[in-house]
C-alpha cells in the first residue's frame, strides 16, 4: 500500500512538472485528490437527500467527516414503459433508475436497505462506490418485509453505479434494479447552473417493441442480448418532450450518466451540443471536447457543457438505432434568444442537382444573372446548346422523353399548357412555378423552383423543349428571354 | 412507511376487543378445518442446482401434502396449540409479523373468506410445529426441488413450467387465492409454484446446517455474482430466484408470501 502511495505521488509530480512547462498552468484545478484519514472521528450526523431522475440532490454542505444516513426502499411495482406498455419493475425507491444518491469523499455512510413486505422477492444491493465483499451485496440480502443495514467509508470519489445483485443478477437489473451513487471530491465540482441525473438502461420484453398490454421479462432475449428496448431513465420518452429538462441560453450544465445495461455498452452523444468537459468513466479524468463518450455497463461519465443556442439537445446512445427505433433519447430545451454568431439557422434552401446544372432557387432571386447582351444563335446552335442544359437541369424531373412522371411531374412533349403560354414558358424557367395546373387534361400540384440560367442558356434549353418534344416549331430568342425577365 | 402491514399502534383496549372477536371466528373456522389428502411421490434422480460432490442423487420416495397447509388448518392447530397464537409465540420463534394477516383477511372482512388461502406469515419453527403436530414432517429441499421438478399435468415441455414460474415471478405480486387453484403437477401435486414460496425443512441447507439461527456457512457469493460459478445450470434463472429466497431466510422469518405444505416418509406409513 505504501509503495504504492509513493510511486502514485512520483507519477502525479512528474505529470504535474510536464503540465506546469507545457500547458503554463492550465489545470490547476487538477490537483491531487486527497486519501481519506480514516482515524479522523465522525463529527457530523445528515440523512441523504435522494432524488429520482432527472433530478440530482444538493450537494451535502456539512464540515467533512460526516456521517451520511441512507435509507433505500425496495419496490416492486407495475409501471409505464411506453405508451400503451406496462412492465412489473423492481425499483430501488419505486422509480427507474433508482434514487440517486450524494455523498463526499471520507464521508462515513451508514446504509439501511429495506425490502417492502408486499414484495415477491429477496434483493440486496452493490455499490460500486463500496470497498468491500459484493460492494455490500454479502451485507445486504434481505427477504420480504426485512431491512439490512452496514456501513462503509466512501475512499474513492466519481461517479458509481449501484445495482441489486441478488440472483440471478441479470434478471434483477433487466427488472430495473439500479441507480447512480456520486462520491463527491471534497472540494466539489465547479458550480453549473444545471445537474441532472440520465441514466441508459435496456429491457427485454416478451412482445416487440411497442407490443401493447403488460409485458414480461424474456430470459432468452436477455441471454442472447436482444433487448426491444433501451431507454433514457427508465421508460420511453421518460425525459423528453413535456418531460424534457429545461435550461436558458448561456447556463451551464453537468449531467450524471450512467449506463446500467445490463448488456449493451453505450455511446453516450447529445446531438447539437459538445461536450467541453467529461469526466471519463465517472472517475477524475477529465477530457475535453468530446462528441461522443463510451460509458460501459455497470459504468458512467459526468459530462459538462455551456448551453449558447436556444433549441432541443436530443442526448442519444449514438448505436443509433436504440435512439430512434428503442426509446435512448431523453431532450433538454434551451430557452432563449438566437445567438447567430454560434449558429445562423437555417440561412437559405436550395435544390441541389448534382449533374453539374444551374443551381436553382426556391424564391426567385432578383439579380442572379448579370445583365449582359444576349447574343443571337441559329436554331441549331440553340438546339444543340439546348440539348444539354435540358439534360442537366430538366431531365431529372420531366425525364429524357419530355413525358414527365404521372401525376407528379407534367409533361413537356406536346404541352397544351406550354404551347398556351404567351411567354412560351421563357416566366417558368425564369421564376419557377407552384400551384395547380392542368396539362393535357391532367392535373398537377407541385413546386418547380426558378433555374438560374442564363437569358441565352434560357433561350437554348426552350428552343430544344419546343422542337424536341413535337411543340410549335420555334426558334427563341435571348432578346424574348430578356424582354420577360425585364417585364418582372 | 416500510410496514403498512404493521401499523399497530391502535390503543390497547381496541387491540383487546379484536383479539377476542378474532379468537371467536377462528373457533368457527376451525370447524372448516379438514384432513389433507397426501400424494406419493414416487422414487427418481434429482440434479441438484448447487454443484457439489454428486451430479444426480437418488430422492427415496416419500408423501408430500397434495396442497398447501391452508388458514383452516393452521388455525386448528393455533387453537390446539396455544404457545403459537399470536400473542403467545416467543420472538425468537416467529417475528412480529407471524400471523399479521389474518386480522386482515379473517376479522377485518367479517368473514372467513380466506380460510382454503395457504397460511402465510409463518415462520419455520411454526411450520415445523405445525407439521409434527399431524404426524409428518417439512419435506426436505431436495424432496420439495424434485417434486416441483414435475411438469404441469398434460404438458411435456420443460419450456411451460419455466414460463408459468417466470410469468409468476414477472407480475406485480396480487392476493391470494384458495389451494388446488394454480395447477397441478404429473404426480399430483398442486401449486407448487404460482402462488406463495414454501418452507423446506433444511431451507438454508447450502450450509449443511439444521440450526436456521446460524446460517454463516452460505458458500461465498452465492447468491451474489460468482452464483453462476456454483451452479449447476447458470440460465436456470427461477432455480437461482429460490435460491436467492431460501439464502434470504431465517428460521423466524415469516413473509407475506411464504407457506409450507408438509411429508412424511414412507416407512412410517401403517
Amino acid at each position: 500500500m505504501k509503495t504504492k502511495k509513493i510511486y502514485h505521488r512520483k507519477a502525479i509530480m512528474a505529470i504535474w512538472f510536464i503540465a506546469l512547462i507545457l500547458f503554463n498552468i492550465r489545470c490547476s484545478s487538477d490537483t491531487e485528490s486527497e486519501i481519506v484519514d480514516l482515524n479522523k472521528s465522525v463529527e457530523v450526523e445528515v440523512t441523504a437527500v435522494l432524488t429520482d431522475a432527472p433530478l440530482v440532490p444538493p450537494r451535502i454542505q456539512a464540515k467533512a467527516n460526516t456521517k451520511v444516513i441512507v435509507h433505500l426502499e425496495v419496490i416492486e411495482k407495475t409501471m409505464r414503459l411506453a405508451d400503451g406498455v406496462d412492465y412489473t419493475f423492481w425499483t430501488f425507491g419505486g422509480k427507474v433508475p433508482g434514487k440517486f444518491i450524494r455523498i463526499r469523499k471520507g464521508d462515513q455512510v451508514e446504509f439501511h436497505l429495506h425490502n417492502h413486505p408486499d414484495n415477491m422477492l429477496p434483493h440486496n444491493i452493490d455499490l460500486h462506490a463500496v470497498t468491500g465483499p459484493g460492494g455490500g451485496a454479502e451485507a445486504s440480502l434481505i427477504a420480504p418485509g426485512k431491512s439490512a443495514q452496514f456501513s462503509f467509508r466512501a475512499l474513492n470519489e466519481g461517479l458509481y453505479v449501484y445495482h441489486c445483485a441478488t440472483a440471478p443478477v441479470g434478471m434483477h437489473i433487466a427488472n430495473g434494479m439500479y441507480g447512480l451513487i456520486l462520491v463527491e471530491p471534497l472540494e466539489g465540482y465547479t458550480p453549473v447552473d444545471h445537474e441532472f441525473y440520465v441514466m441508459q438502461s435496456e429491457f427485454y420484453t416478451s412482445g416487440t417493441f411497442g407490443a401493447k398490454g403488460h409485458q414480461d421479462f424474456d430470459m432468452q432475449k436477455a441471454l442472447d442480448e436482444k433487448p426491444d428496448y433501451v431507454v433514457m431513465n427508465g421508460s420511453v420518452g421518460a425525459s423528453a418532450g413535456q418531460n424534457a429538462m429545461t435550461v436558458k441560453v448561456g447556463e451551464t450544465v453537468r449531467l450524471f450518466v450512467g449506463n446500467a445495461g445490463p448488456n449493451l455498452v453505450s455511446s453516450f452523444h447529445a446531438i447539437g451540443e459538445i461536450f467541453d468537459k467529461v469526466y471519463v468513466e465517472g472517475g477524475s479524468l477529465i477530457n475535453r471536447d468530446v462528441q461522443t463518450t463510451l460509458i460501459p455497463a455497470g459504468g458512467s461519465a459526468i459530462v459538462e457543457f455551456k448551453c449558447q443556442v436556444p433549441g432541443t439537445l436530443h442526448l442519444v446512445d449514438h448505436s443509433i438505432f436504440r435512439a430512434f427505433n428503442k426509446g435512448a433519447l431523453a431532450q433538454i430545451k434551451v430557452i432563449g434568444d438566437e445567438n447567430h454568431t454560434v449558429y445562423s439557422g437555417k440561412e437559405k434552401e436550395e435544390v441541389y442537382l448534382p449533374e453539374g446544372s444551374a443551381i436553382q432557387h426556391i424564391s426567385s432571386p432578383k439579380t442572379t444573372v448579370s445583365q449582359q447582351a444576349v447574343p443571337e444563335k441559329t436554331l441549331e446552335e440553340r438546339l444543340a446548346a439546348g440539348e444539354i442544359l435540358y439534360k442537366q437541369n430538366c431531365m431529372a424531373c420531366h425525364m429524357e422523353n419530355g413525358n414527365g412522371i404521372g401525376g407528379t411531374f407534367p409533361p413537356l412533349m406536346n404541352s397544351d399548357f406550354l404551347q398556351a403560354r404567351p411567354d412560351k414558358g421563357i416566366g417558368i424557367v425564369l421564376h419557377g412555378l407552384q400551384g395547380e395546373i392542368t396539362v393535357n387534361g391532367n392535373n398537377y400540384n407541385n413546386i418547380m423552383p426558378a433555374v438560374a440560367l442564363s437569358d441565352d442558356q434560357t433561350a437554348s434549353v426552350l428552343t430544344y423543349i419546343f422542337n424536341k418534344f413535337n411543340n410549335k416549331k420555334e426558334l427563341i430568342k435571348g432578346a424574348d428571354v430578356k424582354e420577360w425577365r425585364e417585364k418582372e | 412507511m416500510l410496514r403498512n402491514g404493521g401499523k399497530k399502534n391502535d390503543d390497547p383496549m381496541k387491540q383487546k376487543k379484536d383479539l377476542l372477536v378474532m379468537w371467536l371466528l377462528l373457533l368457527t373456522a376451525s370447524g372448516f378445518s379438514q384432513k389433507t389428502d397426501m400424494v406419493l411421490i414416487p422414487d427418481g434422480n434429482f440434479v441438484p442446482f448447487i454443484k457439489g460432490q454428486t451430479t444426480s442423487i437418488k430422492v427415496q420416495s416419500f408423501w408430500m401434502d397434495e396442497n398447501p397447509v391452508t388458514n383452516a388448518e393452521f388455525i386448528a392447530f393455533v387453537i390446539a396449540n396455544p404457545q403459537w397464537k399470536p400473542e403467545n409465540v416467543k420472538s425468537i420463534f416467529a417475528d412480529k409479523d407471524y400471523l399479521s394477516h389474518w386480522k386482515d383477511t379473517i376479522v377485518n372482512s367479517n368473514t372467513i373468506s380466506g380460510e382454503k388461502f395457504p397460511v402465510v406469515n409463518v415462520s419455520w419453527f411454526a411450520a415445523n410445529d405445525y407439521c409434527k403436530s399431524v404426524g409428518k414432517r417439512l419435506p426436505t429441499m431436495y424432496e420439495w426441488e424434485y417434486a416441483g421438478a414435475s411438469l404441469p399435468e398434460g404438458s411435456n415441455d420443460n419450456k411451460i413450467l419455466n414460463e408459468l414460474i417466470t410469468r409468476w415471478y414477472s407480475r406485480q405480486n396480487t392476493g391470494l387465492s384458495n389451494v388446488g387453484s394454480i395447477y397441478r403437477n404429473q404426480f399430483g401435486v398442486w401449486d407448487m409454484y404460482g402462488q406463495i414460496w414454501e418452507w423446506v425443512y433444511d431451507f438454508n441447507s447450502i450450509s449443511s446446517n439444521e440450526d436456521s439461527r446460524n446460517k454463516e456457512e452460505i458458500p461465498e457469493g452465492f447468491f451474489c455474482g460468482s452464483a453462476a460459478l456454483n451452479a449447476s445450470d447458470a440460465s436456470d434463472y427461477v432455480t437461482f430466484i429460490r435460491y436467492a429466497f431460501r439464502s434470504s431466510l431465517k428460521g423466524e422469518y415469516t413473509v407475506r408470501k411464504l407457506g409450507f405444505r408438509c411429508a412424511k416418509n414412507v416407512e412410517s406409513e401403517d
